[in-house]
């Protein structure tokens, strides 16, 4: 792990585990309702200060902690534009694949790659712990992955340019 | 009336009596109000203090008058000298200078303080900021954009700053626990 990645994930780490400290709170607004607060933002007095996580100006983790949700926003690193293509095309096949990911949030909000949405009802079902260590595994991976499926696309590429500029050799 | 679409009307936000409405003031603890002057005095004195080499007094003085009360202005200057002498002390130096300041009378809320601004710090510069720093064009377009656009090559920018909050931030969190995390979120007095 570089050096300056690993501050990175552990203030990500401490602060999600913070974060984490939901209950569980029906609706104010309508009766034997019980929505995300930090989605439906019914009231003020439950939605806590959001923090910001920088590793630099690129990379970048919003925790929006509220009384019974915390939502988890990831910008993932993208140093060129082959990079940002690859970054689109990964988030959107997971986020399109949502359902049976439980905690990934269908659409990431506003300036950043992919967001997650952790409600009281998972940390009661799933152990909080692993929650955390899922999302920082996925923040370890997600960087691999990508890095990786450049060097393939230009493994490929120059491939595929050198058989077919052959027979014009 | 009947251009008016009731159906996209958030009837909550007309009801005083509603939750939508909640009186944040209520929650929040008085607050002096701090004028912008003010703060410039202090963050002066506190710079004359870091000069002469006191660094852990500057922090101190800084973190102990936080200004609540005032606008965004005056919470950027302090924040923006809060940050300048995190960034003046050495690595070697961070851990006895918290343990010194935590065991001090009222040393947790002193270091509550400096969890919120090591957060806002790191708030800083975000995604609308890089992207008016972001001169650089790539050299050919090749309109075969599916995401959004955004600045590229600027991905170290800041980085400096950055690790030097994240090692504060975790070396505060050693010191202080999660607990101090929990405070700078619950906590409606913002920096």
């Amino acid at each position: 792990m570089s050096q300056s990645l690993r501050p990175y994930l552990s203030c990500v780490r401490s602060t999600l585990t913070a974060a984490l400290s939901l209950s569980n709170f029906a609706s104010q607004a309508s009766e034997r309702h019980n929505v995300p607060e930090i989605e439906a933002r019914t009231s003020p007095e439950l939605i806590l200060n959001p923090l910001t996580v920088s590793r630099n100006q690129e990379e970048r983790v919003l925790i929006e902690p509220s009384v019974n949700s915390v939502r988890v926003s990831i910008r993932i690193k993208q140093a060129d534009e082959i990079e940002n293509i690859l970054v689109h095309k990964f988030t959107r096949f997971l986020t399109q694949r949502a359902e049976p990911f439980f905690i990934l949030r269908r659409k990431p909000i506003d300036g950043y790659d992919i967001s997650f949405l952790i409600t009281n009802f998972h940390t009661e079902e799933m152990l909080k712990h692993k929650l955390v260590d899922f999302i920082i595994q996925f923040m370890e991976d997600v960087d691999k992955e990508i890095s990786e499926m450049k060097l393939f696309l230009n493994a490929r590429a120059r491939f595929v340019a050198e058989s077919f500029l052959t027979p014009f050799d | 009336m009947a251009e008016f679409n009731w159906r996209t009307l958030n009837i909550d936000a007309l009801d005083p009596e509603s939750s939508y409405n909640f009186d944040l003031a209520t929650l929040t603890p008085a607050v002096q109000p701090v004028s912008t002057q003010d703060v410039q005095t202090l963050s002066g004195q506190i710079k004359q203090l870091m000069r002469a080499g006191q660094s852990e007094e500057a922090l101190k003085g800084a973190l102990e008058n936080p200004p609540y009360g005032a606008d965004e202005q005056g919470k950027n200057i302090h924040l923006s000298t809060v940050t300048e002498i995190l960034q003046s002390i050495r690595q070697s130096e961070m851990t006895p200078i918290l343990q010194r300041i935590y065991q001090s009378e009222g040393g947790s809320e002193v270091c509550d303080t400096l969890m919120k601004y090591i957060y806002k710090g790191m708030g800083q510069g975000g995604p609308a900021a890089a992207h008016s720093a972001g001169k650089n064009v790539t050299p050919q377009q090749t309109g075969f954009t599916q995401a959004g656009g955004r600045s590229f090559g600027g991905a170290e920018g800041g980085g400096q700053a950055m690790s030097v909050l994240l090692s504060w931030h975790e070396k505060l969190v050693e010191i202080s626990g999660p607990g101090s995390i929990v405070r700078a979120m619950s906590d409606r007095r913002t920096v």
